[in-house]
């Protein structure tokens, strides 16, 4: 899982010379949200965002309609890009849990991914390619029983439960862990079980010692996913 | 375990739209592309298929304006990752040609520099371009070379380009291009050039790369079965329109053009025989943009057309979402239904083979035994050149042996090089064999051409792969095939005329081309006057080199027929050298595969096509491109190529790239040692192995079509 394979490749680019009206198309036309700004040799010089193209209020306020068409008509990509130490970049060999904490940190929506030397730009990650892979790390793509299990914060539990599962021979397709919400002393540890029913799974996961049932349900590959094997 | 779909995401990488390119001539503006659109997403390859001039290069080149200074666009719209590419300066372009947009040609010198090492040309791209450190470069050039699977690419990379082989050179052009990490690499013909065996390795790599880099591909043949292999989409171009565009499974399952369907009716497929087909050539052929019919483009070589295809120019537009077709009736035609016109010819003819199974096979006509042509090499030490050292020899042929009987045809398979066209060069006294016997009809014919009897000269003809180089260019056609007629006596001197004007019948020209100059005569016409010369005087034996290998399929499809007609019709015996396999199993009785100078299985035609394979025939037809992307062929693939005929290695010669010698005790160590042994198969069938026959019957059939 690193930023490498869920980036998209290939990203649109944008050369600095060209005005602010060709950014603002190609953004609409593509529907994307940032624009990676790029000299020679796809060299990564700045980000256009959508906001960066929105005219400041205080802008706004002093200029005409006329005024407002020839700013926006002289404005160059290069005067408007996110620059400087204000730029974010990842590298496409860094985990997507890295990715995820520059964005958080610098509350921003999206990363151009670049390749050091040079910074030569390689792809963008965005935040919907971070649900994309939450999506998959959940076994949200495939069909089966998505159950929350709550367990005591010590060695051993995980193990409890994946024995327990592994024993009747089904099969676990995704697996996750969060410390439950409120509650330092215990987990929360979400799976995706198939190849079995309702019932034998509820008998199998109560005999668990210690360990309680938060939620079971069955879930179903989304309409616009690959169809489930 | 990414859960998002490939492609389709977002923006394609490149959009056409109703495209047109025009070249400015003498005659006024020549549109050669009109109306053409289409897009690729990331990591998607859209197959570009048409015959030659249809305006598959024109395309390519115009997206990146690299049209020459004649060429323009005259209409339409490229965006490329969302921006226009029309009207951008030379300099934006070249920029984005060095940074997004990679090409790759058929011949890989026109992106090499022959005089810069590998190395050094490939670094040039990360160095100057992107300012990288020059070990940092050499690194990644090596990392890129591993990455197109090139053989030692340490070493590939001190070497100049002509110190590689056809297919190292093409990989390097297709590492180099890659180095930028293109969004959009166009390829114009990329494998070509290569062997089937060198191509099948290239496609692969190709297939890889777009799935590992997102690549959005456009790729350009005119082999049908490239297209299948590579394509998730395929675009027919029929002069200058795009005529149908669909998924790759379903233009092959379900063609809706007559244009498509005609030309895959016209291509030899590898599971049929001799016996079995006649192929179903499209009839005249493609017209000059300059002369464009005034309905539909297709209307004159149509078997549907009718009278409203006269009237309009039929748009591309959608049957069903993906399949596009620029025909008025795609709906109502019914590919499955078509039956050949009642003028093509006659249908399948019996197999010709005159003696069935338990009568004697008639007396061979050739016999070749031990056969050697061999080429003095000048020796590269001091010592050679005073005379003193030993010398070297480049054995093309080394000790062939095989008799064809009257009537039959032999065809020869192999990779470039392995010695096919010196073969037939020594048998046609072009070249002098080196030992070893040949003799046709009771005659030794050891000797060159210029020492040859008449009578022998005119039993032994020959057809070349390119007819230009044989046709005298002052000369008309008539007089071209009377030359051989008079020359040989084979009818009074008052009967020439007619008899040539026979022999143009023949080959389906009519008396009009008798006056006709080459330069008036299309690749397919020019050929078929070579092959009306070489049987004009009725020979006993013609040689056939590549005959069909520069002709379009639909062309080649006429050319086959005839071909076989004209030998059945003159019972004429037949050697005929193709590199493409599904084209010998069409025209031979028998097949000889050979490889570094001497042949390695020989036998029936259904024999060399089904196991018992040896190896080599079971790599070569594992490689062959088939234009069905419904057929699953075993992944095998040879390393390398072939290795020098001037040295080549020990006991059996492929045990270098042969990928089953570890069915041997050993890997395969006497292999190396020692030379394999003839084995009969039965029914005249021999293979030069070492592995035990029962163990090659055992294996799998390399060709599989899905039942
Ligand atoms: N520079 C030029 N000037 C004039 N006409 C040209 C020029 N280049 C190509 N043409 C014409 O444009 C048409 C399309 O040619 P193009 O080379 O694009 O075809 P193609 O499909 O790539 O053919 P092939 O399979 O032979 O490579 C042909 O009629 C050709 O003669
Ligand atoms: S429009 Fe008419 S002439 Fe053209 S391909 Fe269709 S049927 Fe044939
Ligand atoms: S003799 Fe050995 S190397 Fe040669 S084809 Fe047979 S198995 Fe391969
Ligand atoms: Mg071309």
């Amino acid at each position: 899982m690193l930023v490498k394979d869920y980036m998209t490749r290939h990203p649109i680019l944008i050369e600095p010379r060209k005005h602010v009206t060709d950014a603002q198309r190609v953004m609409t036309e593509a529907g994307i949200r940032h624009l990676p700004v790029v000299g020679d040799g796809k060299r990564l010089l700045g980000l256009v965002t959508r906001q960066r193209l929105a005219i400041q209020p205080h802008q706004l306020a002093s200029l005409d309609v006329w005024e407002i068409t020839r700013y926006l008509a002289d404005l160059t990509v290069a005067d408007v890009m996110v620059k400087g130490p204000d730029l974010h970049t990842i590298s496409p060999d860094a985990t997507l849990e890295e990715a995820a904490d520059v964005m958080i940190r610098h509350k921003i929506s999206g990363l151009p991914v670049v390749e050091a030397p040079g910074n030569i730009v390689v792809g963008i990650l965005t935040e919907t390619d971070l649900l994309i892979e939450l999506q998959d790390l959940l076994g949200a793509v495939d069909a089966g029983w998505r159950v929350v299990m709550r367990v005591p914060d010590r060695p051993g539990e995980f193990r409890k439960l994946v024995r327990a599962i592994g024993d009747k021979g089904w099969g676990i397709m995704a697996m996750g862990s969060v410390r439950t919400p409120k509650d330092p002393k215990h987990w929360d540890l979400i799976l995706k079980v198939r190849w079995c029913g309702r019932e034998e799974l509820l008998d199998v996961l109560r005999g668990i010692p210690d360990q309680e049932i938060v939620d079971l349900r069955e879930t179903r590959p989304p309409a616009a996913g690959p169809a489930a094997g | 375990m990414h859960s998002r779909p490939p492609g389709k995401i977002g923006q394609p990488v490149i959009r056409v739209d109703q495209l047109g390119i025009a070249y400015e001539t003498r005659q006024g503006l020549v549109h050669a592309v009109r109306e053409v659109s289409f897009e690729i997403h990331r990591g998607e390859t859209l197959g570009l298929v048409g015959e030659s001039g249809c305006g598959k290069s024109t395309v390519a080149y115009g997206l990146v304006n690299y049209l020459g200074r004649n060429g323009r666009i005259v209409r339409g719209e490229i965006q490329f990752q969302g921006q226009s590419l029309v009207g951008r300066s030379e300099e934006e372009l070249r920029r984005l040609r060095g940074d997004q947009i990679s090409m790759v040609f058929q011949d890989p010198m026109t992106s090499l520099n022959p005089v810069m090492p590998v190395g050094e040309q490939m670094a040039e791209v990360l160095t100057v371009h992107r300012a990288m450190p020059k070990d940092e470069a050499r690194t990644r050039c090596l990392e890129m070379l591993r990455r197109v699977y090139m053989p030692d690419p340490a070493k590939v990379l001190e070497r100049y380009p002509h110190q590689i082989s056809g297919g190292q050179q093409q990989r390097v052009v297709i590492a180099m291009a890659l180095l930028n990490n293109p969004a959009l690499l166009v390829m114009d013909e990329p494998t070509t050039a290569l062997d089937v065996t060198v191509e099948a390795a290239v496609l692969d790599l190709i297939a890889d790369l777009r799935r590992d880099f997102d690549t959005a591909i456009l790729f350009i043949s005119h082999n049908l079965g490239v297209i299948a292999r590579v394509s998730n989409r395929v675009g027919v171009m029929y002069a200058g329109e795009l005529v149908e565009l669909a998924a790759v499974d379903e233009l092959f399952a379900d063609p809706r053009h007559p244009y498509t369907q005609g030309l895959l009716r016209c291509l030899p497929r590898l599971g049929r025989s001799k016996a079995s087909s006649l192929l179903h050539p499209i009839r005249g052929r493609v017209p000059a943009p300059d002369r464009l019919p005034p309905g539909c483009v297709f209307e004159p070589r149509c078997d549907y057309a009718r009278q409203a295809c006269r009237a309009e120019r039929p748009a591309l537009r959608a049957l069903r979402p993906g399949h596009h077709t620029r025909c008025l009736f795609s709906d109502e035609i019914d590919a499955a239904a078509w039956a050949p016109p009642a003028d093509e010819g006659r249908p399948a003819v019996a197999d010709s083979r005159p003696a069935a199974a338990g009568g004697d096979p008639p007396a061979p006509i050739l016999n070749v035994a031990g056969l050697k042509t061999y080429y003095r090499h000048p020796s590269a030490s001091p010592l050679g050149v005073l005379g003193l050292g030993q010398t070297d020899y480049v054995k093309a042929v080394d000790n062939v042996s095989f008799a064809v009987p009257k009537g039959r045809t032999l065809g020869i398979v192999g990779e470039s090089g392995c010695g096919k066209s010196t073969l037939i060069k020594t048998l046609i006294g072009l070249e002098s064999p080196s030992g070893g016997r040949a003799d046709f009809i009771g005659f030794d014919i050891n000797r060159r051409v210029s020492q040859r009897d008449l009578a022998i000269i005119r039993e032994l003809q020959m057809v070349f792969q390119n007819p230009d180089a044989t046709m005298n260019p002052s000369y008309t056609v008539g007089q071209q095939i009377e030359r051989p007629l008079r020359r040989f006596k084979i009818v009074p001197p008052a009967q020439v005329h007619a008899e040539v004007v026979r022999l143009l019948r023949a080959v389906k020209l009519d008396e009009h081309y008798y006056d006709r100059f080459p330069r008036q005569l299309s690749g397919g016409e020019k050929q078929r006057i070579g092959i009306a010369r070489a049987f004009a005087g009725r020979p006993d034996l013609v040689l056939c080199d590549e005959p069909v290998s520069a002709l379009d399929v639909s062309v080649q499809a006429a050319v086959l027929n005839l071909l076989m007609e004209i030998q059945r019709e003159q019972n004429t015996t037949m050697l005929f050298i193709s590199h493409d396999l599904s084209v010998v199993r069409f025209l031979s009785d028998d097949v000889a595969v050979m490889y570094l100078g001497q042949i390695v299985e020989i036998g029936p035609a259904e024999a060399i096509y089904a196991p018992p394979y040896h190896p080599y025939t079971e790599s070569l037809l594992a490689a062959v491109p088939i234009p069905d992307p419904t057929v699953e062929q075993e992944p095998i693939r040879l390393e390398g190529s072939v290795p020098s005929p001037l040295h080549p290695p020990s006991g059996c010669r492929f045990h270098t790239r042969c990928p089953r010698r570890n069915l041997l005790p050993a890997g395969g160590q006497i292999c190396e040692t020692t030379e394999p042994p003839w084995q009969e198969a039965g029914g005249g069938h021999r293979l030069y192995c070492h592995i035990p026959l029962e163990t090659l019957r055992g294996l799998a059939p390399v060709v599989k079509a899905q039942a």
